[in-house]
């Protein structure tokens, strides 16, 4: 078990995976230590979401780069 | 509450026409608490200075009577002033003084503003408010009206509050002598470095009432006068202009701002002020003659400390500052001190003026801390059960204002006392104070703007 991702060294770029199984990228860290902006790269919740840029909740960030699969 | 009731704060704690004022408007609590609905809920109060943020996502945390404000640049470069408070749970959303960001969040549960107000960022939003939480009505309570007047910032809590140029009357001539450029050109001034900040405990009407052009305690700075920390290094700072022009108190009535004025001889230009920085002499003397080629006879008059109601202090000359006086409890005022110099002046300029303004004003400066001394004692002495019983004495010069005063050809609206020979009034006190029992009194702005009637009966 990992712990929690200190996402304010997040640098944009950088790929990150959600607790839904999403994959996005960080456009913007705005350095809160709460919020990443990201843009989708895919969502298996809404695949609508792919492409377009949000804000991504630190909680909801599960890892960094491709999900793990099991 | 002592000397509440039918008396009234006009004819009971504050009876102008006997000159004297009740310590209770200093020191009781109730009158404090109804301040702050009244007074820093309803008037225009100073929040800060354009060139403080001068870049989309800058922010400068400030104060309007207790609370706490952003001022900020949002994305499209527009400037906001909001409460710093969240709508969720009202922790602060920011808490630094000063900075840039592109979203100001909650640290308490995470909610998230854009500098435009807008609440941007709710966690769980999909899943623990189903995406029903209506963004649009959640965002950051913005001030009812906010006016950029040559670059200074003024926000009113009031919607129903005139705009600012008339809230301000004919005080703008003296708010331009702050703003404008020492060479007459129109909104030249620049925040020097940051905002000083230091808390006194006395109540904030003290400084208020003491920059509103207290002439009379002169004597408390007799010891820096003799220690000559002007700027040509012997006497005081204003002893040039003060020799060679007429020394006024000028009041502009119903709206509650007064101020000391110098007003110089027809065709006379400010004596020297910087003779220990031949540099600084040299640049203002160019300033001087460029500002009597541009505005003329208005370049005659020369700054002094005052006062717009309620807790902004000016003081145009030197030290070029402004200070905020926030109410923090009726026992303690938080003094703020912004210095200002042209944006164009020459950085050998600026420096000698930054080290000068701090070696006056501000926490460590030699005259502030005089001052700083008498508020803090009169107050402390002010709030035991007999002292209170004894009301101030405000009666100096009542009855000697004149409403049609010019010298040589230039005039000066208002109420004027010349004080050249007489020295002092409290005439910009009772000024104050009469503006001060109108808000504490008045059910609205429709009673607050006393002036128009008297304008309406003009026009007919």
């Amino acid at each position: 078990m990992t712990g929690p991702i200190n996402v304010r060294e997040l640098a944009p770029g950088t790929s990150i995976v959600l607790v839904d199984g999403s994959r996005a990228e960080i456009v913007d860290n705005p350095g809160d230590g709460v919020w990443l902006f990201a843009r989708y790269l895919s969502s298996p919740r809404d695949p609508t979401l792919i492409g377009q840029e949000g804000m991504i909740f630190a909680q909801d960030v599960a890892a960094l780069g491709e999900p793990t699969t099991t | 509450m002592a000397m509440k009731g039918s008396r009234g704060y006009r004819s009971g704690l504050v009876d102008l026409q006997a000159g004297e004022i009740s310590r209770e408007i200093f020191v009781n609590e109730d009158i404090y608490a109804e301040e702050q609905e009244r007074i820093f809920a309803r008037a225009w109060l100073h929040v800060g200075h354009e060139s403080q943020i001068p870049k989309p996502g800058d922010y400068f945390v400030s104060s309007m009577g207790e609370e706490s404000v952003i001022l900020c640049r949002d994305r499209a470069s527009r400037i906001h002033v909001f409460l710093n408070s969240c709508r969720h749970r009202g922790m602060k959303v920011c808490r630094y003084d000063e900075g840039t960001a592109a979203v100001f969040t909650c640290p308490y549960h995470g909610w998230s503003f854009g500098t435009d107000g807008r609440l941007v960022g709710v966690p769980y939003f999909r899943e623990a408010y189903h995406s029903r939480l209506d963004k649009e009505k959640w965002g950051l309570i913005e001030v009812a009206q906010l006016a950029n007047y040559k670059g200074s910032i003024w926000a009113t809590w009031d919607p129903a509050a005139p705009s600012f140029t008339e809230y301000l009357g004919g005080f703008t001539r003296y708010l331009d002598l702050q703003l404008d450029g020492w060479d007459g050109r129109e909104a030249q001034a620049e925040v020097l470095c940051g905002v000083q900040k230091w808390l006194v405990p006395c109540n904030w009407k003290f400084p208020a009432e003491n920059f509103s052009g207290d002439t009379y305690h002169n004597i408390s700075h007799r010891s820096v006068d003799l220690a000559g920390i002007g700027p040509s290094g012997a006497g005081r700072r204003d002893m040039g202009e003060r020799d060679v022009s007429r020394k006024l108190h000028v009041c502009i009535p119903d709206r509650g701002h007064q101020t000391i004025l110098y007003v110089l001889p027809a065709e006379r230009l400010p004596p020297p002020a910087y003779m220990n920085a031949p540099i600084v002499a040299e640049y203002f003397r160019h300033c001087e003659e460029e500002k009597r080629r541009r505005r003329g006879e208005e370049a005659r008059l020369v700054g002094a400390p005052g006062e717009i109601f309620p807790n902004t202090a000016l003081l145009s000359r030197q030290p070029r500052t402004m200070a905020g006086w926030h109410p923090r409890g009726p026992h303690q005022t938080e003094c703020w001190r912004w210095y200002f110099v042209d944006r164009d002046a020459p950085g050998e300029v600026k420096q000698f003026l930054r080290d000068y303004y701090i070696r006056y004003s501000g926490p460590a400066g030699m005259t502030e801390q005089d001052d700083m001394e008498n508020w803090n004692y009169a107050h402390a002495a002010s709030r035991g059960t007999i002292a209170r019983r004894h009301p101030y004495n405000y009666d100096q010069g009542s009855g000697t204002a004149v409403t049609d005063y010019e010298y040589q050809g230039l005039s000066v609206p208002g109420e004027v006392i010349d004080l050249t020979e007489v020295q002092s009034s409290e005439q910009p006190m009772r000024n104050f104070y009469r503006r001060w029992a109108e808000f504490m009194e008045a059910g609205d702005w429709s009673q607050l703007a006393t002036w128009r009637g008297s304008e309406r009966k003009a026009a007919e």
